[in-house]
């Protein structure tokens, strides 16, 4: 059985098309998988409606075969800006999803610390968000998602605003933590190399549409030297090859 | 700092200046007094001691009306902010209480509750209300959605979203609305006493007025330019100490 199943959902905004159209999509457990498109292509609505942020004018998604109507707790979301509250120290940021349920406990703090220590953020607790690096935040924002032990973590293109360089070290951090937790990931992106290198399975999704599934057979764990082999590139020119669907090149303007 | 002893220096050459004019001018002490007259007259009042029970008349009624209309202005705002139907609702009679001029009502409030310090509180309340039941309403409304989503998608309450994201991420915008109201509310003192009240600094500067003591006028004038710049400091001690954390790291 599939942990997260996405049948035929659709969303429209009232008076508008389809922004997701019909689609259907399975993940098994502990898979990482990646949605890549342009932008407005309907893949954050997707993600949404997969939170329960949003409720899909069709269809409907399932995890662990139940039914996803309103956010869970065993979802974990990570937004494409930190959103970190600046108000909060670092400690109190990742303890936020905690402390909104019920009183913190000692408990929660040690699992605050192996996650931070495992993010390589040791000794910044006591900080504010804004004496932190862009990398740094976004690195407190995966460990806030990931305080609940979610089954199930949504991410919307959560590096897209940082330098190549921090991309890649929080990509194999991120690689890292899912693997040794076996979280299963959606993950958002317009960056096919990011795609590819995080995912098992890349999906293309155009006008709301998934135009194009592919299994991404590079071994695991994956490293730097994977990112210029040959196997990689041609992984890449496929989704790249894909996204260049002649349908959309004649309806875009 | 250089500059701080140039300001200094401005005020010196200033006041300087002034008692050269009216020493050599000729002009009546009764249109304009020397700074050294003024200076005698506060001197005086202050340790005679018959301006204080004025001052601090003034100081209650701003304090009273300053956290009477923060304080029900505040609350409006979050209830308007959290009730949509309420706040379509209200608006234009919000829009329209806005625009009447507040100390006009003042004659009005002496009908209702007669000369003295009641109504002088009311006007300078009514004049604090709107700056920050506008600021709460903006700084409560003005939040990044995605953090509104991140709070739906932790499963927050509205209670919790209100207490926990909004009312602290509109802080800032509140703030300033704080400081706004506290202006206005040495404005809505004083000219609140010009028109109903028996004692208070409004008030003696109309006794004045009557007994043509210019010199009494403007050591008045020193007062309550005193007493609002004490208030407005003690605000942005407030205002650093309340958002110390999210200046934490910028320079504020």
């Amino acid at each position: 059985m599939s942990f997260v199943a996405i049948d035929g959902a659709s969303f429209a905004y009232q008076g508008g098309g389809d922004v997701v159209d019909r689609v259907d999509w399975t993940i098994g457990e502990g898979e990482f998988h990646c949605l890549v498109g342009r932008s407005g292509c309907g893949k954050t609505t997707l993600l949404k409606i997969a939170a329960g942020l949003l409720p899909p004018t069709q269809g409907s998604v399932h995890i662990q075969g139940l039914e996803v109507r309103a956010p869970k707790s065993q979802i974990g979301f990570v937004f494409q800006t930190p959103t970190l509250l600046d108000w909060l120290t670092v400690m109190d940021n990742v303890l936020l999803p905690v402390s909104l349920k019920r009183a913190v406990r000692p408990g929660d703090r040690d699992k605050m610390s192996e996650l931070l220590s495992l993010m390589g953020l040791d000794g910044l607790t006591a900080r504010h968000p804004f004496e932190l690096s862009g990398g740094q935040q976004s690195r407190v924002a995966i460990a806030r998602a990931l305080i609940t032990e979610p089954l199930v973590l949504l991410m919307d293109e959560p590096f897209a605003a940082l330098d190549a360089i921090t991309r890649e070290e929080l990509q194999d951090d991120l690689l890292h933590l899912c693997d040794m937790r076996k979280t299963t990931v959606l993950f958002v992106t317009h960056d096919i190399a990011e795609a590819i290198y995080l995912g098992d399975r890349v999906a293309v999704m155009e006008q709301g549409r998934i135009r194009h599934d592919q299994i991404v057979d590079l071994a695991r764990p994956r490293d730097h030297d994977v990112r210029f082999s040959a196997a990689f590139n041609a992984q890449c020119l496929e989704v790249r090859k894909a996204m260049n669907n002649p349908v959309t090149e004649k309806s875009t303007p | 700092m250089n500059i701080r002893i140039y300001s200094w220096g401005l005020l010196v050459v200033l006041i300087g200046g002034w008692e050269a004019f009216t020493r050599l001018s000729g002009l009546s002490s009764l249109v304009i007094p020397t700074p050294s007259a003024v200076v005698e007259v506060l001197w005086g009042g202050l340790t005679i001691g018959y301006l204080w029970p004025h001052i601090w008349i003034t100081t209650i009624e701003m304090l009273l009306g300053l956290s009477l209309g923060c304080g029900i202005g505040f609350l409006c705002g979050v209830l308007l902010e959290e009730n949509g139907f309420l706040r379509r609702l209200l608006w234009p009679y919000i829009i329209a209480s806005q625009v009447v001029p507040k100390l006009a009502l003042g004659p009005l409030f002496i009908v209702w509750f007669g000369f003295g310090m009641t109504s002088t509180v009311v006007i300078t309340a009514l004049i604090c209300f709107f700056p920050l039941l506008e600021n709460t309403l903006t700084g409560l409304h003005h939040i990044d959605p995605q953090k509104r989503e991140l709070f739906r998608m932790l499963g927050a309450t509205r209670l919790q979203a209100l207490l926990r994201l909004k009312i602290p991420s509109g802080l800032p915008v509140i703030m300033a609305g704080v400081r706004v109201a506290v202006v206005l509310a040495l404005v809505g003192a004083v000219v609140g006493e010009f028109i109903g009240g028996r004692s208070g600094l409004g008030a003696s500067i109309i006794a004045a007025q009557g007994m043509m003591d210019s010199s009494l006028m403007f050591a008045l004038f020193i007062i309550i330019t005193l007493l609002g710049m004490i208030f407005y400091q003690a605000t942005i001690v407030l205002e650093r100490w309340l958002l110390s954390n999210h200046l934490k790291g910028s320079d504020p």
